[in-house]
């Protein structure tokens, strides 16, 4: 090779480095390579563009993930239950001014889809909620009558919904929804024990639900 | 605001002195005065001189214009029935200290929104443009990309051209009607998009845009409800969905609810705040009755100028025909969007040749933009973000954004003077949703049934309007229509 041509090329080489140590430059190829890996892990969860669960985004997280205190996780929700609730707002037996029309507009095999879809994806910890330690010791006292329906580690099962690591203003309006009877059970008995319980007891069993660590997928907590 | 005291009124009355009627109901009120029990007595007393000709629900845009128009055209024996305790609906702004203000609700007009232009003309109300120049910075995880797209979303101009040619076909205000509408109202948006095999980064960009004017995601908007969107933007797709000589153009000075403060205050009307309505009665007779809060109403005509997914909260006796039923319970109420407002010292990011606007793959924010002031003597960056991604806690909230918008712009964004946020879906009961997204096969079941009057009950707010359905200037539209509506009644049934 001739003197000529290793300059040009050690120069090439120089210039390639300086431009990907240069910030604008990296963070392209950063910008590149994260659409793309979203893009496919997006494929691999959910199936093609357009994807149905995108439209539960908004309200519940990515990936049925809130870490907003007043809207339902909907990640690791038992399938059964997910629909149930579904079917629910669409027939009118759940009230929602948001959730009837959307469900309402689903059919039975997009429910069906995007129940089953919710319940493949991981839940996680609820680090967002910081508990009032007195509360939430008085919440421990009362949860006890959970675990029989919610299961010990209160990760649901069936109809019955996850609780551990709720959203802790979503549980409380439940809770009080259970109370006034404007929410439902179709056993029954969440209408009987929310009626039981003060507003503070509530708020206790709330924010111990809301803190209660997570199963994770391989069982451990 | 201070209330104040109106003339005495004179029992209303016949409605075939209506239109010659110069006082009637006259109770002056300010804007966000609580009426005096006494205007409210009056209003809400019983006997037959008591009927109103007109009782309009909702003291947004649509029903203040239609309060507006029937005082212009010298019905006075009306009332505005207005559930929250301000006026101007889904339009609200946030102050900012110093006279200056940042909408946290609707907040921009463009080419073809004549309506809304013209009444912020009357109303002495200025406009200026909204701040484009620079780069807009697109976000995902660590990685950052700074493009220059000229007042626009980058949008391939291919696939908005045959959007665009689509829409011709699809009126605006009567979508069902297109000649393919039953074939069109079969797809999503989605469904159409991949179909034309759009390229996979491309998808990110119509999830957001979307989600921005449309309200969800591609899957769930019908592809029938977009092209009506668009041909409300005269066919034009670039109308719709840009900065640059589209429907994101222009803003208000003072901010967008200084319409609705300019009506109130300038008609003097009878608008009555903290008044929801919860039932109305012989929709089907000469006089109907509305149940508030605050005492019954009754009234010759009622205008609903309220979104149908309210309507269906309120009970009718008797029941509405079932295909209005059926249209109120499913109208697509879920897009409450959560829209963020970030102070700064001044908007940095005009020196830097950035917009201030920002586009996130992945979230939390759908979509910041540059909301400073016309005299841009702070530097505002608003957004729109998605309500479970960031806390509801507003300094946590504050705090996750404040360092997307370093990511993005700088790290003086890292400190902000002020942060408002407005969670729409939970402020109060009476917005539940910004636009509607309409999905698959909506209006093609039950489109009919949006705006034939059910008896004395006429149906308004911007999801009526012939044009921009959804925007301001839809409102301004569809209160014009429902004024005339009401006129028109009393004068036939006189």
């Amino acid at each position: 090779m001739s003197r000529r041509a290793w300059l040009a090329l050690c120069s090439i080489v120089v210039l390639t480095i300086a431009a990907i140590a240069t910030p604008p430059l990296r963070e392209y190829v950063y910008f590149e390579r994260s659409l793309a890996s979203a893009e496919e892990e997006a494929q691999a969860n959910a199936g093609n563009w357009p994807r149905l669960s995108d439209s539960c985004t908004n309200c519940h997280g990515r990936n049925g993930d809130s870490v907003n205190q007043a809207y339902a996780d909907l990640a690791s929700q038992p399938a059964h239950y997910v629909a149930a609730q579904l079917h629910a707002f669409a027939e009118g037996r759940r009230n929602s001014p948001f959730m009837t029309p959307l469900a309402s507009s689903l059919s039975d095999a997009e429910i069906q889809r995007v129940s089953e879809y919710f319940s493949r994806q991981p839940a996680t910890d609820n680090d967002a909620f910081v508990p009032d330690p007195v509360s939430r010791a008085r919440g421990e006292t009362l949860a006890s009558g959970c675990v029989a329906c919610h299961g010990e580690r209160l990760m649901g099962d069936g109809t019955r919904p996850r609780l551990a690591g709720q959203g802790y203003d979503y549980l409380i309006a439940q809770m009080g929804a259970f109370a006034d009877n404007t929410r439902r059970d179709p056993s029954g008995a969440m209408n009987t024990l929310a009626a039981s319980l003060s507003t503070d007891d509530r708020r206790a069993l709330s924010a111990y639900v809301a803190s209660y660590p997570v199963m994770k997928r391989d069982g451990v907590r | 605001m201070t209330l104040q005291t109106g003339r005495s009124r004179p029992p209303v009355r016949g409605r075939r002195d209506f239109l010659k009627c110069a006082v009637g109901t006259s109770v002056a009120m300010g804007f966000l005065a609580t009426p005096s029990a006494r205007a409210f007595d009056r209003a809400a007393q019983t006997g037959d001189e008591a009927v109103l000709d007109v009782a309009i629900v909702g003291a947004g845009l649509a029903g203040l214009t239609t309060a507006r128009d029937l005082h212009n055209a010298g019905c006075e024996s009306f009332v505005v029935l207005e559930a929250r305790d301000r006026v101007g609906g889904r339009t609200l702004n946030h102050d900012l200290g110093e006279g200056r203000v940042s909408e946290a609700g609707g907040q921009w007009i463009g080419p073809g929104q004549t309506a809304v232009a013209d009444l912020a003309r009357e109303l002495q109300v200025d406009t200026f443009p909204t701040y484009y120049a620079g780069k807009t910075v697109f976000l995902s995880g660590r990685g950052r990309l700074a493009v220059d797209l000229d007042g626009s979303f980058g949008t391939d101009e291919r696939i908005a051209a045959m959007l665009s040619a689509l829409a011709r076909g699809v009126p605006s205000g009567a979508p069902w009607q297109a000649v393919d509408a039953v074939a069109l109202d079969k797809s999503s948006v989605g469904d159409w998009l991949a179909r034309e095999a759009i390229k996979p980064e491309e998808r990110i960009g119509w999830d957001i845009t979307i989600a921005l004017s449309g309200g969800t995601t591609p899957a769930r908007m019908g592809l029938l409800h977009f092209l009506s969107m668009i041909n409300s933007a005269n066919s034009d797709y670039s109308q719709l969905d840009s900065i640059k000589h589209s429907a994101q153009e222009t803003r208000f000075v003072g901010g967008s609810q200084i319409l609705s403060i300019r009506m109130a205050q300038q008609l003097q009307a009878n608008v009555m705040l903290s008044c929801p309505v919860r039932r109305i009665a012989d929709w089907d007779r000469d006089v109907v009755t509305v149940h508030t809060d605050r005492g019954l109403i009754r009234s010759r005509q009622v205008v609903m100028a309220i979104h149908p997914a309210l309507c269906n909260q309120i009970e009718f006796s008797p029941s509405l025909p079932d295909k209005r039923v059926e249209l109120q319970r499913r109208w697509p109420a879920y897009s409450p969007a959560r829209k963020t407002c970030m102070v700064y010292s001044k908007p940095f990011w005009r020196a830097k040749d950035l917009n201030g606007q920002i586009l996130q793959a992945g979230g939390p924010v759908l979509w910041a933009y540059d909301n400073s002031p016309p005299d841009a003597g702070v530097g505002v960056i608003n957004s729109f973000i998605e309500q479970a991604a960031v806390p509801a806690d507003i300094d946590a909230a504050k705090h996750v954004l404040a360092a997307i918008y370093a990511q993005a712009l700088g790290d003086e964004a890292l400190r902000p003077l002020q942060y408002q946020d407005q969670d729409w879906g939970r402020c109060d009961p009476w917005t539940l949703s910004c636009v509607s997204a309409i999905p698959p096969g909506f209006w093609t079941t039950y489109g009919e049934a949006l705006r034939p009057a059910c008896g004395k009950l006429i149906w308004s707010g911007t999801e009526t309007a012939d044009i921009w359905a959804g925007y301001m200037d839809g409102a301004v539209r569809a209160g014009h229509r429902a004024a005339l509506q009401a006129l028109n009644a009393l004068r036939t049934a006189a």
